[in-house]
């Protein structure tokens, strides 16, 4: 006994250190893409730059500013205007693309689906193409003059401009809602898969309708799925930049504040000013944070 | 206790690596290279490359006329998206990060943001003065600040009248001579269901460029400091004059100058004219249909002011991060005032207005076909450089002051004014000068 306790103590030691090795490569990128890169922002996020002079010429002095950008950012009725815009769109868009996905998803897994391979490829297919992408080739359905949807409802006696002030938001939301709702509809179809077939042979024993398998049995089964997607969604939503930056060039309505990300990306690259750039980047982030936590929690209490 | 520790020993060594790099990573821009030592030329024999960034079309094609006659130093033209279009965020990402090349294409009005970051070279220092009078003293002005010279002029735009003969002629007019004319043939337009002019309210350097006319001098650099007056006379004239122009419908705000909308508009007779800088005239003759349709007139005058003014206009700038900055300079020179470096980036890249007042390029100086046979750049354009407003200057956050504007301008389309416009972007301009600590105050009237 006496001999064996050293060699367990040493095996022991080996032990606790081998998680720590094979860690090791995944935690210092964490480290510096990650945790670096947050704590830098917010770092800059608290410190300002003051110049003194026509340019700074006489004195340049960088120190602690407090809550000052914040205020800055938060002053900005611009910037605030950017995550409304983003809430309103968050809130129509999200729902209509997990219905759709769920729909699409349950269509494909349904007994009746004819070739529901080749439909699942082609509904994934508009994730493959990037967002940029997507948004040149909507953008040739949209600008007046090139898209053949406007001359065909112009034809109809249709006056439709899906660039206008009023319009441009949920055109952003149909390239958004094209683009993600096959992906979202593949981590259902996923989930659905995972359900046992026993289920459904004792659904279909019972009695019950392909509509009342599909309400009572698989939905109720899939809801981590929804609520996966939907927190990603919303956390998506607040991100949103390729979009709207590419469709501007072609959209005067978009303005260069028009998503918080856009706002960020001009304060810090067109403005220079990298710190409220930072804080706004920050109050993103707490946003996104704080509606996906609220919406967890809602989801949570509905299962208990 | 012993995971304890190493867990502990972990989590100090990345925190303190973490501090360290957050402790080192100032914000960017806020050292000078301009008070550092000047860097001496190189050393004879010694060959060198230099890098010019510019969105400049096929500008290697010039560069390497200059490659061919200095084999020491070699010029790498390399191509970027324009201005704020993604080229600035690329130079401020290069120059935040530490590199960057010898030279940039920055326009004229964003030299001052780009002083404000330390992302240029003082060419003073390297006797840029000496070349001073190969270039247009108006422009030559626009690149010095505070005893230093911060870019080389590399083109601009003087504006005039470009219009449509025949729709002109339908309803009698000519082309105005001042904006009360202007008005007059607007007005007449609308009657045959065509526009004079579109005016667009996302973008405000039209406006700018005629408050600039009317004799405007919204910024001044002073020893004490920045003085606004964006509230002037000459500004406020001009915004009440479009106020009335668009709450009278005489100019259509739907549409904005060469946009796809614009060319068609054109093309088929709802435009008739278009007052723009010398530049347009590439854009304007993709009108289809156009050729032998298009003449070119004098700029139309305020009361006050000038007879033309600027629209747009760019320079060859030194970057902070060149190690060469007086080789850099001699190329910008020889770029944008010899005769056979105008004359290859008109024929190549299709340059702006050549800011060498000697020589407008020889492409320039014969007749267009386009423009019904009139030899307009030197008819219009040579007396229009000559006739600028010397007293305005740029300052650090123009585009933030032109999206601010830009931001007012398009309350107009649901009541606003630009009146209000003009005067609430003073205050907010102020604002965000105080921000970044600069001094500034309003003109006491």
């Amino acid at each position: 006994m006496s001999t064996t306790q050293p060699h367990a103590r040493k095996l022991n030691a080996a032990t606790r250190r081998a998680p720590w090795i094979l860690l090791a490569p995944f935690l210092v990128l964490f480290a510096l893409t990650f945790v670096l890169p947050i704590l830098t922002a917010v770092g800059s996020s608290f410190t300002r730059v003051t110049r003194a002079g026509l340019f700074g010429e006489e004195g340049v002095t960088s120190g602690f500013a407090g809550f000052a950008n914040y205020a800055q950012a938060l002053g900005d009725g611009n910037f605030i205007a950017s995550i409304g815009r983003m809430l309103l769109f968050g809130v129509v868009q999200v729902p209509v693309m997990i219905v759709l996905a769920t729909i699409l998803a349950l269509l494909l897994e349904s007994a009746s689906a004819k070739w529901p391979g080749l439909f699942r490829a082609a509904y994934f297919m508009p994730y493959g193409v990037p967002g940029v992408i997507a948004t040149i080739l909507w953008s040739f359905l949209y600008v007046p003059g090139l898209s053949p949807i406007v001359d065909v409802a112009g034809w109809m006696g249709l006056e439709v401009d899906f660039l206008g002030a009023d319009t441009v938001l949920w055109s952003i939301a149909n390239i958004v809602t094209w683009s993600y709702a096959g992906y979202n509809m593949l981590i259902i179809v996923a989930q659905l898969k995972a359900i046992p077939n026993e289920l459904y042979e004792a659904a279909r024993v019972d009695g019950a309708t392909p509509f009342q398998i599909a309400w009572r049995i698989q939905i109720p089964l899939i809801t981590p799925a929804l609520v996966l997607t939907t927190v990603f969604s919303i956390i998506g939503t607040l991100q949103l930049f390729a979009e709207p930056q590419v469709l501007s060039k072609v959209a005067p309505a978009i303005d260069s504040q028009f998503t918080p990300n856009l706002s960020a990306f001009t304060t810090a690259f067109a403005y220079n000013d990298y710190n409220v750039a930072a804080a706004q980047a920050v109050l993103i982030a707490v946003v996104a944070f704080v509606l996906s936590f609220v919406f967890l929690r809602l989801t949570n209490r509905e299962d208990s | 206790m012993r995971t304890l520790t190493r867990r502990r020993v972990l989590g100090l060594g990345l925190g303190a690596v973490a501090a360290g790099m957050v402790g080192g990573c100032s914000t960017p821009g806020t050292t000078s290279v301009n008070s550092l030592p000047v860097i001496p030329p190189k050393a004879p024999g010694e060959k060198i490359t230099l890098t010019y960034w510019a969105w400049l079309k096929d500008l290697q094609k010039v560069a390497d006329i200059w490659n061919r006659q200095h084999p020491d130093v070699q010029v790498n033209a390399v191509w970027i998206p324009g201005g704020n279009s993604g080229g600035y965020q690329k130079m401020y990402s290069a120059l935040a990060a530490g590199g960057g090349p010898d030279m940039a294409q920055i326009e004229m009005r964003s030299i001052p943001e780009f002083i404000l970051v330390n992302g240029l070279v003082d060419l003073a220092r390297y006797g840029a003065n000496d070349h001073a009078g190969q270039f247009d003293p108006t422009l030559w002005s626009q690149v010095s600040f505070t005893g230093g010279v911060y870019g080389v002029p590399q083109d601009s735009g003087p504006m005039g009248f470009y219009y449509q003969t025949e729709l002109l002629d339908e309803v009698g007019a000519k082309p105005p001579t001042n904006w009360d004319d202007w008005r007059a043939v607007a007005t007449e337009l609308r009657k045959v269901d065509s526009y004079l002019e579109c005016f667009s309210l996302s973008d405000a350097s039209f406006f700018c460029s005629l408050a600039t006319q009317a004799g405007a001098e919204w910024l001044t650099p002073t020893p004490e400091g920045w003085l606004i007056n964006m509230t002037d006379d000459a500004t406020m004239k001009v915004a009440r004059f479009f106020d009335k122009a668009i709450d009278d419908g005489l100019v259509t705000t739907q549409i904005s100058p060469f946009s796809p909308a614009w060319f068609a508009a054109c093309s088929r007779g709802g435009l008739a004219a278009l007052t723009g800088a010398s530049w347009a005239d590439a854009l304007i003759e993709g009108v289809a249909g156009g050729k032998g349709r298009w003449r070119v007139a004098p700029m139309p005058r305020w009361d006050t002011g000038f007879g033309s003014s600027y629209w747009g206009g760019s320079t060859t700038a030194v970057l902070s991060s060149s190690r060469h900055p007086k080789e850099a300079l001699e190329f910008a020179v020889w770029l944008n005032s010899s005769p056979e470096g105008v004359n290859g980036l008109i024929e190549n890249s299709g340059i702006g207005w050549s800011a060498n007042p000697a020589h407008i390029g020889t492409p320039r100086q014969q007749p267009s076909e386009f423009f019904s046979g009139q030899d307009y750049n030197q008819e219009i354009f040579v007396p229009a450089a000559k006739q600028q407003n010397a007293d305005w200057s740029w300052w650090p956050i123009t585009q933030q002051s032109f999206n601010i504007l830009a931001d007012g301008f398009r309350r107009k389309a649901t009541g606003g004014t630009l009146v209000d416009a003009v005067a609430d972007a003073e205050k907010k301009i102020l604002t965000a000068f105080t921000n970044k600590g600069l001094s500034i105050r309003k003109v006491s009237a």
